[in-house]
């Protein structure tokens, strides 16, 4: 009996918090995106100026991100990805090197750290 | 932080999604297989555990994978809750989610005590559950390969789909009804009578009994659980029936000569294991009906050190008190003590203490109706006797 009432409240604060997350979400404005004419582009040689750790940008379906704040979030291995500091990582992203894609959260996450267009 | 929050999340979708396959696999019906887990009942609560664990973690998945990203916004928190109408993958997850929920609000009562076959009925969404969960995993699976989800998830699948074929084709054999015997008003106890090989069981298991009596007014076709009243030791399978619904009702008139199915044996949670201490039975009303098949396996003349107290309205529905006290005469240690609930009221631990002074320091089983378990139950708990060694048989399901 104290089973059923324990799994009736879960499944009550679960529905309630998951409409009450997307209610605030909706209500919240996106992030204001600049204006195309003064976005900032990205070129190859600039972004091969950020391939280290400690500044690491990336080309990723011909967006350019500056993902330095994140390389310590993500949860491989440094290595996996400090690789494709300063370069299009587009491939790789979609893959994660073994044919399989990021998920939908990982998109979310990622841009979050979008700096401008890259133009090679 | 929100790394951490993040990690939880999804070891909360993989553990939750694991113990919704290993609750798939534990509602197996298969005789003797239930006997590595203590007994089909006792296998069963583990699957319900399972399940309510499986529920849980799952709920807490997608909502602790939304808290992560809360840390970049709001927005993208929704956002990982309700991506684009093209992520599929989490879509799938969604409604797996759902059609968990579908087919546990009854199990759990969300809505009210359920209907029996409404309950089944629901409960089968479970595989539709299972299919779009393992979807999920195997799209969004980061550590572990997609397919080991989806050969753990068409395990499991196959194994609950086939339950029933399994413990059909493993366990079930036809039996004939030689004599039906009126214990009292609305009890009868049907023998059975083997086509084949008779049944191996421990006294006080129990079986799964379709009655196949053309003539029967409810229930025909219909499976159900019954304990066995009988000794092991026994020609016949015996099983005692009392009235209490359409398919119980019809029994009572069951005509001789007619086929039913056996199914079984199932081990319940009062067969089996033999008490280092005294024994204290506490029987009410039907719920007898194991203590009766251990009581007739006895040896006479071979002591024993069980009390047993069977609980009855008054002495007219105390329906085997005659050979009870036959097999008290015959098996020394072997005490039975009725209690009147019309003139003792509830059971008390000054009825017990009067009847077993030593009741406290023995191993307690019981079976009967919900509100004698749950009395009874206070009474030895207090009487310093510990939820371990109590050992009980519910009429009702989990």
């Amino acid at each position: 009996m104290a089973l059923k009432r324990f799994m009736f409240a879960a499944f009550v604060a679960f529905v309630s918090s998951v409409a009450t997350i997307g209610i605030l979400g909706r209500l919240s404005p996106s992030p204001v995106a600049p204006p195309v004419a003064a976005e900032r582009r990205v070129g190859r040689d600039e972004l091969a100026r950020h391939s280290g750790a400690r500044d690491c940008w990336m080309a990723i379906g011909g967006q350019a991100y500056d993902l330095t704040s994140y390389l310590p979030r993500h949860p491989a291995p440094p290595s996996v990805m400090t690789r494709w500091c300063g370069r299009d990582a587009t491939e790789a992203f979609a893959t994660k090197g073994r044919g399989r894609p990021h998920s939908p959260a990982a998109r979310v996450m990622l841009a979050q750290y979008r700096i401008g267009l890259f133009t090679p | 932080m929100s790394t951490t929050i993040q990690d939880c999340g999804r070891w909360a979708g993989t553990l939750g999604l694991a113990a919704f396959l290993l609750a798939a696999l534990m509602s197996v019906r298969a005789p003797r297989l239930d006997g590595w887990f203590g007994g089909l009942t006792r296998q069963w609560k583990i699957h319900h555990v399972l399940g309510a664990a499986a529920f849980l973690l799952l709920m807490a998945h997608p909502l602790l994978l939304s808290f992560a990203a809360a840390g970049y916004s709001l927005r993208a928190a929704a956002d990982i809750l309700f991506p684009g109408a093209g992520a599929w993958s989490v879509w799938a997850g969604w409604a797996a989610l759902a059609a968990m929920a579908a087919f546990l609000a009854p199990t759990f009562s969300f809505f009210g005590e359920p209907e029996y076959q409404r309950w089944k009925s629901l409960h089968a969404l479970s595989g539709v559950a299972l299919i779009l969960g393992v979807a999920h995993a195997a799209a969004l699976s980061r550590a572990m390969p997609g397919g080991y989800w989806v050969g753990a998830g068409a395990l499991a699948l196959f194994a609950a789909a086939g339950r029933k074929v399994w413990s059909r084709a493993l366990g079930r054999r036809g039996y004939v009804i030689t004599r039906l015997e009126r214990i009292g008003r609305g009890v009868v106890e049907l023998s059975l009578k083997p086509e084949g090989r008779l049944l191996r069981y421990a006294a006080g298991q129990f079986v799964y009994m379709t009655p196949l009596d053309p003539d029967l007014a409810a229930g025909r076709g219909e499976e159900h659980p019954y304990t066995l009243s009988s000794s092991p030791d026994e020609a016949v399978l015996r099983i005692a029936i009392k009235s209490l619904g359409d398919a119980t009702r019809a029994l009572q008139t069951a005509a001789l000569g007619s086929r039913v199915l056996v199914e079984g044996p199932y081990g319940g949670a009062l067969s089996g294991r033999a008490a280092v201490r005294g024994e204290l039975w506490v029987a009410g009303g039907i719920g007898l009906t194991p203590f009766l098949g251990r009581a007739r396996s006895l040896a006479p003349g071979h002591a024993v050190d069980i009390h047993l107290i069977y609980c009855v309205q008054d002495e007219t529905r105390a329906h085997f008190m005659p050979e009870l006290r036959s097999i008290s005469a015959r098996v020394p240690g072997f005490v039975v003590t009725p209690h009147h609930f019309a003139r003792e009221g509830i059971l008390k631990a000054e009825f017990l203490r009067a009847a077993c002074p030593n009741f406290a320091g023995r191993d307690a089983s019981m079976c009967g109706p919900a509100p004698l378990l749950a009395a009874a139950r206070k009474v030895l708990l207090r009487a310093g006797i510990p939820a371990a060694r109590i050992r009980q048989e519910d009429f009702t399901w989990l």
